[in-house]
């Protein structure tokens, strides 16, 4: 009677999750099968946003491009301002012209994607005509190595290093062709994870800030902005809420240093 | 042949072997579960030491900005139109988190489930399946109780189809189990809700690279059927390959020790032998099916889920021939 009831019991269950199963099977091949089922609606709205971008020279303004990943697009600053706002609020204070910034930062962006973002020359427009570019790179490059052992981490880093320094090379390059005047600011790299470092980890980020600083200075009218002493003991008070960008102050504390250090040229231009 | 099917089943519980897979499966669940429950209270301190208390408790904080970034990302007219529709997709999970008050640290039974399924699918569940199905036949060769089914007056090919379809009610029965038993072990650890929230799927390959351009949000529980659903289809795969190698091999010992190692080997035949392309072509490496929802796969130009499925019914449909035509020909000397 057991073995009864038992039998049938198996029986519906298996009959029923047959019907079940088939259906989802049925389900999962669609849906990676099938074409892009999600509303591509947006496109209208991104035209005129290009269109903002003005197209000629103008002696009353001063354009500032802001290129690179996270740090440069203004992540994780509550007032979601970024660079392109402090630095122009400053900018506008000491300059009698008007101050137009473009941001073309991606998030998570690599040196080899601002390498490609730049030879795609979607930005030729806005590059021509600006007075300042101002660089944040090599943050992603260099991140992903923090996870791996003390011996491979070397290893790799010296492998990202490289890839990074010529992607370096070649972007500097890539500028300076479109753009030969204007002055290119570029930042270093500052620890969020200040707390959790130990020293190896610490010099193969100084090493890395060094080797861009020699680069930067191959070309003629680059400065580069450190920002690792700034956040050393202040990560506290300037990095966001994720744990890795910048808040609202960090950004501040960046655009004042980044503007002592233009005082005299931006009263030039 | 409805008797004969009955019959099977009645002797497969007798002989408690369906018993003991339940067992496997409820210790193998309970520590999973236990693990996934250490794990994440690890990270959540770990992330607390970093971070400060209030990146895990207050994570409204946290995600209401980053769904402000992903916003602004969408927006940004930089962007790759191919790069947002995972935007949309991660943005919408986000929403979906906030709008219910679901703190996305926190894992979920629905979650579990799911996972358990998607990592057993190319090992464990094979081998469970093995375990059913290698002695449906070669179990009565080695006993001589063969002779007593033959020389009823039934044909050979229905006493083999009535073990064959025996076993698919098993398969299902195991995927029930498999299913029941980590929600509600899980559902202990973690609360037994999250079916409704959203999980990404419809990753392709294009042009041997990973294609986010069609992903989209499925609810949970329909996610949770399609790898169900993969991994019962595996499991009649698998299950039709051992029983194949049951109809050709006498003793149980052998046929259990000939498919478990095949299914080993093809385990890190992939690694070894990645650019050679014929690998592909075995059933080993295209069982893990469920890779292919959740966009985990190593992009391999040429290898997609409907590739790997009719690879698969490939060797399927062959092992079933094989077997039947093996059965109903050979002589049965005992």
């Amino acid at each position: 009677m057991f073995k009864k009831s038992m039998w049938y019991s198996i029986l519906v269950i298996a009959f029923v999750g047959f019907v079940i199963l088939a259906n989802g099977f049925y389900q999962a091949i669609l849906v990676t099968t099938q074409a892009n089922p999600q509303p591509t609606s947006e496109s209208a709205p991104l035209e005129s946003a290009a269109d903002l971008t003005p197209s000629s020279k103008n002696p009353n303004t001063i354009q500032m491009l802001i290129l690179g990943d996270s740090v440069a697009k203004g992540t994780g600053d509550e007032k979601s301002k970024g660079f392109s706002g402090y630095l122009s609020e400053y900018l506008k204070n000491n300059t009698s012209k008007e101050i137009i910034a473009d941001n073309a930062g991606i998030d998570g962006l690599e040196s080899t994607g601002l390498l490609e973002q730049l030879q795609s020359h979607r930005l030729e427009e806005q590059l021509t005509h600006t007075d300042i570019i101002l660089v944040s790179i090599g943050g992603n490059d260099i991140r992903s190595i923090l996870t791996l052992n003390s011996f491979d981490k070397e290893n790799e880093f010296k492998v990202r290093l490289d890839r990074y320094l010529s992607n370096l090379k070649l972007t500097f390059k890539e500028l300076r062709r479109t753009n030969p005047n204007s002055i290119i600011i570029f930042l270093g790299l500052y620890n969020p994870y200040e707390k959790a470092t130990n020293l190896v980890d610490s010099q193969l980020l100084n090493s890395w800030n060094f080797n861009t600083q020699q680069l930067v200075e191959t070309d003629g009218k680059a400065i580069f902005i450190p920002t690792y002493d700034l956040f050393k003991y202040n990560t506290e008070r300037f990095v966001a809420q994720d744990g890795l960008h910048p808040n609202s102050a960090g950004y501040q504390a960046i655009s004042n240093r980044i503007s002592r250090s233009l005082e005299m040229i931006i009263a030039g231009l | 042949m409805f008797s004969l099917i009955e019959n099977e089943v009645i002797k497969m519980i007798s002989k408690k072997r369906l018993l003991f897979v339940i067992a496997i499966l409820v210790a193998l669940i309970s520590v999973f579960a236990y693990g996934q429950h250490h794990s994440s209270e690890r990270i959540k301190t770990q992330l607390s030491q970093r971070m400060g208390i209030s990146a895990t408790t207050d994570w409204h904080k946290l995600a209401d900005q980053q769904l402000i970034e992903l916003k602004n990302r969408l927006d940004s007219p930089y962007r790759d139109e191919k790069d947002k529709s995972a935007l949309r997709v991660r943005i919408e999970q986000l929403q979906y988190n906030l709008d219910n008050d679901i703190n996305p640290l926190e894992q979920s039974a629905a979650k579990f489930t799911t996972k358990f399924m998607e990592q057993s699918i190319f090992l464990f569940l094979p081998l469970l399946i093995i375990m059913l199905a290698s002695d449906m036949v070669s179990g009565e060769s080695s006993s001589g109780t063969i002779k007593l089914l033959l020389v009823r007056n039934v044909p050979r090919w229905k006493v083999l189809l009535s073990k064959f379809l025996t076993l698919i009610m098993l398969e299902i029965i195991v995927l029930f189990f498999a299913f029941v038993l980590s929600e509600i072990i899980s559902g202990l650890f973690f609360g037994f809700g999250g079916w409704n929230a959203p999980v990404a799927t419809g990753f392709k390959l294009v042009a041997g690279k990973l294609d986010t351009s069609s992903v989209l949000n499925v609810p949970q529980w329909r996610y949770t059927l399609m790898v169900y659903s993969l991994a019962f289809f595996v499991s009649f795969v698998v299950g039709s390959i051992s029983f194949m190698i049951s109809v050709l091999v006498r003793s149980t010992a052998a046929s259990i020790g000939i498919i478990m190692s095949t299914l080993v080997a093809g385990n890190f035949i992939s690694y070894f032998l990645s650019d050679w392309k014929i690998t592909r072509y075995m059933f080993m490496v295209n069982l893990r099916l469920t890779d292919y929802l959740s966009g985990s796969f190593q992009p391999i130009e040429g290898m997609t889920l409907l590739f790997s499925i009719l690879v698969l019914l490939g060797w399927a449909s062959a092992s079933i021939i094989i077997s039947f035509v093996y059965f109903t020909k050979k002589d049965i000397l005992v």
